[in-house]
C-alpha cells in the first residue's frame, strides 16, 4: 500500500527508474537462465536413456530419469583413479606453488643480496612466455628426467610460479620492515618470521594464488595430453577427451562422465563463491 | 643484508647476517633450480631446436639456421592456414567477448539485489574444464539430436552440421569458448566499475548530464585501464586456443584443417609428425606474435595514462 502511494505521487523520473530497474531484473533473469542452460542440458542428458538421447528434437527433461549412465561409466572406466590423479596433482601443485611463491616473494621483497634485481627480472620475464611455446622443450626435458607418464611430470613443472612470486612480492612489500625487525630482535628464527608473521599477513593473496593455481591445474589438458600415456595415470580432462573419442556416439555416457567431473567443482565454487570471486579479482587486478 | 636500515649498523654486517644469508640461500636456490629446469632451460632449448632439423627418432639433428622459419613462411600452406585461423579466431573472439561482457558488467553494476547470484551464474562455465565444456557443446551442435538444430527447426530455420562444415566450425567453437570464459571478464570489469566513486555520477547528474553522457564522460575514461588490461589478457589467451578446437570437432582442428590453430598445429607437428625442430620454430613465431600484441597494447596503455 505504502509503496503504491509513493510511486503514484513520486516525480515521473522516479517511476521510470523503477520500470527501468524491473526491466533490468527481468533481462538478467532471462539472460542467466539462457546462459546456464548448457550446463542444465548436460545434467539432463546424463540422466536420459540411450533411446531418448538420440531422439530428434531432443527432450528438455529425461522422460524416465535413470542412473544407468553413471553406473556404466563407473563400471567401464577407472573413473575414481582419474579423480584421485586430478586431485593429487592439483593439490600438490597448489600447495607447493603457494609455498614457493610466498618464500620467493618474501625473499625478493625484504632481503638484499648480490644479483637480486637481475634474478627477479629473469623470473618476471618467464611470465611473458606462454606455456604452449615451451611445450616441445618441456616434453624433451621431462623425457630426460625420466618423469614422462608419471604424475611427477604434471607436478614438478608447477612447483614454482613466476606470477605467484610476483603477486606475493607485491603484497609482502607492504608489510612494515619494523615488524620483521622486532621479531628478529626477539630472537625469532628467519623461518619462524616467514611462517608466523609474513605468511599470515598475506593470506588473502595466497588464497587468490591458490584458487588460480588449483583451477588451472585441475582443468589443464595440453600438458597432460603430451606427458601422460597410460589411462591409469590420466587426469580428468585428459580421460574425458579420451572417453569422448572411444564412445563418441554415446552422448548419454559422455555427459554423465562430464557431469561427474564438473558438478562437484561447481558445488565447491557455489559454497565458497564470495571468497573465490574476491580472490580471483584480487589476483586479476594486481 | 636487510635493506633500508644502514643507519643502525653502519657498514658492518648487522647481527643475524649469517642466519639471513642461510635463509635466503636455502630458500632461493631450490626455487631458482626449478626455474632453471622448467623455465630458463626450455626457453633456450626451444630457440636451439628451432634452428635444427630435430626429429626425436632421427640419429642426427643438423643445424639448418633459419631453414625451419623459411619453410614455414615460404612453403608451408598449413602454417599459413593455422596462422590465419588463429588471428581470425582471436580478433573476432576478443571483441565478441567484450561486446557481451561490458554490457553485462554495466548492468550488474546497476543491480543491487541478487548481484552475487547473477555474477556467479555467469562465472559457472569458467569453473568447468575446457574439455568438459567442449563435450557439452559437441552434443548441442550434433546435427541430428543436438539442441541447436532442435531449436532451429522449431522456429523454421534450416538445420546445419555446425562442426562438420569447414565454413562454420571455427565460429561454432568460438561461441562455446567465449561462453566459457565470459564470466572472468565480467568479474574483472565489474570490479573496475565498482572502483568508480558514486560522487562522480552524482555531480554530473547535478550538471544535467544524461545516462549516455555519463557513460562516455565518466565510465569509459575511468574504466579504460581495466578494459585495456582485460583486452590484453583475453587476446593473449585466445591466441593460444587449443583445447576447444582439438576436442569439440570429431577430427581435431575440424574438417580439412578449417579450425586448426597455431597451438594445435605445433602439437600436431611436434607429436604426430615428430618434427620437433620445425614445431619449435612455429612456437617461436607464436611467441613473437603474442609479444608484439602485448607490447603494442602496453604502449597504448602508457601513452594514455602516463603523462
Amino acid at each position: 500500500m505504502a509503496t503504491t502511494v509513493a510511486a503514484s505521487t513520486a516525480p515521473p523520473g522516479r517511476t521510470w527508474r523503477r520500470i527501468g530497474a524491473a526491466v533490468l531484473y527481468v533481462a538478467f533473469a532471462v539472460a542467466t537462465i539462457v546462459f546456464v542452460s548448457p550446463l542444465f542440458l548436460m545434467l539432463s542428458d546424463a540422466f536420459k536413456t540411450t533411446a531418448e538421447i538420440v531422439q530428434s528434437p531432443p527432450s528438455l527433461l529425461p522422460a524416465t530419469p535413470s542412473l544407468a549412465n553413471f553406473q556404466t561409466v563407473l563400471a567401464e572406466t577407472p573413473y575414481f583413479v582419474w579423480y584421485r590423479n586430478s586431485l593429487v596433482v592439483a593439490l600438490a601443485v597448489t600447495i607447493l606453488a603457494m609455498f614457493t611463491s610466498a618464500l620467493g616473494g618474501y625473499i625478493f621483497a625484504k632481503f638484499d643480496f648480490p644479483g637480486k634485481t637481475p634474478l627477479f627480472l629473469l623470473v618476471l620475464a618467464t611470465m611473458m612466455i606462454p606455456f604452449p611455446v615451451l611445450l616441445i622443450p618441456t616434453y624433451l626435458i621431462a623425457n630426460k628426467l625420466g618423469i614422462l607418464n608419471t604424475l611427477w611430470a604434471l607436478i614438478l613443472p608447477g612447483v614454482v610460479s613466476a606470477f605467484g612470486i610476483f603477486l606475493l612480492r607485491q603484497f609482502i612489500g607492504g608489510i612494515p620492515n619494523d615488524l620483521i625487525e622486532a621479531a628478529r630482535l626477539d630472537g625469532a628464527s628467519e623461518f619462524a618470521i616467514f611462517a608466523r608473521i609474513v605468511v599470515p599477513l598475506v593470506r588473502p593473496a595466497l588464497a587468490a594464488l591458490g584458487v588460480f593455481t588449483f583451477l588451472a591445474s585441475w582443468n589443464d589438458y595440453l600438458w597432460p595430453l603430451v606427458a601422460i600415456n597410460d589411462m591409469d595415470k590420466s587426469t580428468l580432462p585428459l580421460a574425458l577427451a579420451f572417453f569422448n573419442t572411444a564412445r563418441s556416439q554415446r552422448y548419454d555416457l559422455i555427459m554423465a562422465a562430464a557431469a561427474m567431473a564438473v558438478v562437484p567443482v561447481l558445488i565447491v565454487f557455489l559454497i565458497f563463491q564470495r571468497q573465490i570471486v574476491k580472490a580471483l579479482v584480487l589476483a586479476g587486478m594486481k | 643484508m636487510r635493506h633500508g636500515e644502514g643507519h643502525n649498523h653502519g657498514r658492518h654486517h648487522p647481527p643475524g647476517y649469517a642466519s639471513q644469508l642461510t635463509f635466503v640461500t636455502a630458500g632461493l636456490v631450490p626455487i631458482m633450480a626449478f626455474f632453471a629446469v622448467f623455465a630458463f632451460a626450455p626457453i633456450v632449448y626451444v630457440v636451439y631446436l628451432s634452428l635444427h632439423r630435430y626429429n626425436q627418432l632421427a640419429p642426427t639433428a643438423p643445424f639448418i639456421g633459419l631453414g625451419n622459419y623459411q619453410f614455414a613462411f615460404v612453403k608451408d600452406p598449413y602454417f599459413r592456414n593455422a596462422l590465419a585461423n588463429t588471428l581470425k579466431y582471436a580478433f573476432v573472439a576478443v571483441p565478441l567477448n567484450l561486446v557481451i561482457a561490458l554490457p553485462v558488467a554495466l548492468g550488474l553494476n546497476q543491480v543491487k539485489r541478487f548481484r552475487a547470484v547473477f555474477r556467479s551464474a555467469f562465472f559457472l562455465p569458467a569453473i568447468a574444464s575446457a574439455v568438459a565444456v567442449s563435450l557439452i557443446w559437441r552434443t548441442i551442435y550434433d546435427p541430428q539430436a543436438g539442441w541447436l538444430n532442435g531449436l532451429f527447426s522449431a522456429i523454421g530455420l534450416p538445420q546445419h552440421a555446425w562442426l562438420n562444415d569447414p565454413k562454420t566450425v571455427l565460429w561454432a567453437v568460438m561461441v562455446a569458448a567465449v561462453w566459457q570464459d565470459l564470466g572472468y571478464n565480467i568479474l574483472i570489469l565489474l570490479a573496475g566499475l565498482q572502483t568508480i566513486p558514486e560522487d562522480f555520477y552524482d555531480a554530473s547528474k547535478v550538471d544535467g548530464a544524461g545516462p549516455w553522457d555519463r557513460f562516455v564522460g565518466i565510465t569509459m575514461p575511468l574504466l579504460s585501464r581495466t578494459l585495456v588490461f582485460v583486452t590484453v589478457l583475453t587476446l593473449v589467451s585466445y591466441l593460444q586456443q587449443f583445447t576447444h578446437v582439438a576436442v569439440m570437432p570429431t577430427q581435431p582442428g575440424g574438417p580439412i584443417h578449417s579450425a586448426e590453430t597455431m597451438v594445435l598445429y605445433i602439437y600436431d607437428k611436434g607429436f604426430s609428425s615428430l618434427q620437433m625442430g620445425y614445431a619449435s620454430a612455429l612456437s617461436i613465431v607464436l611467441m613473437a606474435i603474442i609479444m608484439l600484441v602485448t607490447l603494442a597494447q602496453l604502449r597504448l596503455l602508457r601513452a594514455r595514462w602516463e603523462y
